[in-house]
């Protein structure tokens, strides 16, 4: 797989490797029960917050099945960190792969998550070939829905009290998009007049 | 809980039971048929693999621990004849959920015997299993086995395109399930007692 290039610029954001530095910034966001939902690592003080940076700062690039892409989220201004994405390579022979964010409660409502999980998009799709991308969200957090139905993912599917988290009956939507469905749609791929002619 | 079943369950027409080696040959008349293997992730099977796996489902006749299954013979009460087969899994302990199965000879189907297998084993699921949901799934071409779902008052919960690889192609897939109080409510609004002769 050709190296990856960083950081990965978008109109508001810059998606770079974390720091050794950002534990502080990682622990004001990570230790929030709903930001564990869907991510690796539960967080409760500095230490757990460390040792999720350790794992996540080499999450740097996919080279097998079941390996993790972490990126920081940065405001391109003042590079403060506002959240992460995780691209993980789940099925190699099929193509699959699962996209999961974390965004600071304070960052809300500016668009950095529709423009990091866009960003990746593309590179899961170009980048990394993958065919299907499918993405999981708390039922009840109808923020994360609306978003993803905007960025274009189909909700697959909608499961109800299948599962416990922390104690609780689980409810979980499923969205998904394929290859073919992204790209029309993305910015990065609009094809010269010659070539659909040919 | 642990769900080991006073066996035979009975239905109407029906004896749900443990498979028995003699059963081989019964088990080898569905299962060696590519119209039956066509959505089932086995392919057609050979008389010695439906040997091995009636031995196997010899034992699969409680719940134990997660994982655990159930795979019982469908036994035509008046022929004494076994026309297919059910099962339930226990996919997960902490949440007490199954997952249900279905296979029926071709000559044995579209006369409710399915339906009427299905009905019990959610039965068993719900009551004296306590489970709190069951789910299951098929290819979407499979148009029997998900009207069988929605006979059983299963909603559709999941429509997965292209999200893994069926005998080299692309599956699409659907998932149903049913809670327990859904369950419970069906039952109690009579829309399955209908069905029963
Ligand atoms: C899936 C499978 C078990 C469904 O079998 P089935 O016979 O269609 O299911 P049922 O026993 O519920 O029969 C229902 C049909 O019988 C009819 N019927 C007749 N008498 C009936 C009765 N007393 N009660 C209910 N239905 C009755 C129903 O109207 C229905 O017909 P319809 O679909 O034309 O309306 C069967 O097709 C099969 O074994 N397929 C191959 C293996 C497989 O794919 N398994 C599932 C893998 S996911």
């Amino acid at each position: 797989m050709a190296s990856l290039r960083l950081p990965i610029a978008t109109d508001q954001l810059e998606l770079t490797a974390f720091e050794r530095s950002d534990t502080e910034a990682l622990g004001s966001y990570l230790c929030n029960r709903d930001a564990q939902r869907y991510i690796d690592g539960l967080a409760r003080d500095k230490q757990d917050v460390e040792a999720v940076l350790r794992q996540m700062r080499e999450q740097v690039n996919l080279r097998r099945p079941g390996d993790t892409l972490t990126l920081a989220m940065r405001k391109n201004t003042d590079k403060e960190l506002v959240g992460h994405v995780c691209l993980r390579w789940s099925d190699a022979t099929a193509g699959q792969g699962e996209l999961r964010f974390v965004l600071h409660p304070r960052h809300t409502g500016r668009g950095y998550a529709h423009e990091a999980i866009a960003a990746m998009l593309d590179l899961a799709f170009d980048h990394y070939n993958i065919h299907r991308v499918f993405m999981r969200c708390d039922g009840r957090n109808h923020h994360s829905a609306k978003l993803l139905e905007q960025i274009g993912m189909r909700l697959e599917a909608h499961y109800r009290e299948h599962a416990l988290f922390q104690g609780e009956w689980d409810e979980e939507l499923h969205f998904a998009i394929l290859d073919r469905e992204w790209r029309p749609s993305s910015k990065i791929r609009h094809f010269p007049p010659r070539v659909r002619v040919a | 809980m642990v769900l080991f079943p006073d066996y035979p369950l009975t239905t109407p027409r029906l004896r749900l039971r443990p498979f028995k080696r003699g059963d081989v040959d019964a088990v080898y008349d569905y299962r060696r048929r590519d119209v039956v293997a066509l959505y089932l992730f086995d392919v057609a099977l050979s008389r010695e693999e439906c040997a091995l796996a009636v031995q196997q489902r010899t034992g699969q006749v409680a719940l134990t621990e997660e994982g655990d299954k159930i795979i019982l013979a469908a036994q035509h009460k008046e022929s004494g004849s076994v026309i297919g087969e059910v099962s339930l899994i226990w996919r997960k302990q902490d949440a007490r959920q199954v997952e249900l199965g279905w296979i029926f000879h071709p000559d044995w189907q579209g006369m409710g015997y399915a339906s009427e297998a299905a009905e019990c084993l959610l039965n068993l699921a719900f009551e004296e299993g306590d489970m709190h949901r069951a789910m299951a799934r098929c290819g979407t071409q499979n148009v029997t086995s998900w009207r069988l779902m929605e006979r059983l008052g299963m909603r559709r919960e999941a429509h997965f395109r292209e999200h893994s690889l069926f005998k080299g192609k692309w599956d699409e897939e659907y998932i149903y399930a049913i809670l327990r109080r859904e369950w419970r409510q069906s039952r109690g609004d009579g829309v399955l007692a209908s069905m029963n002769p």
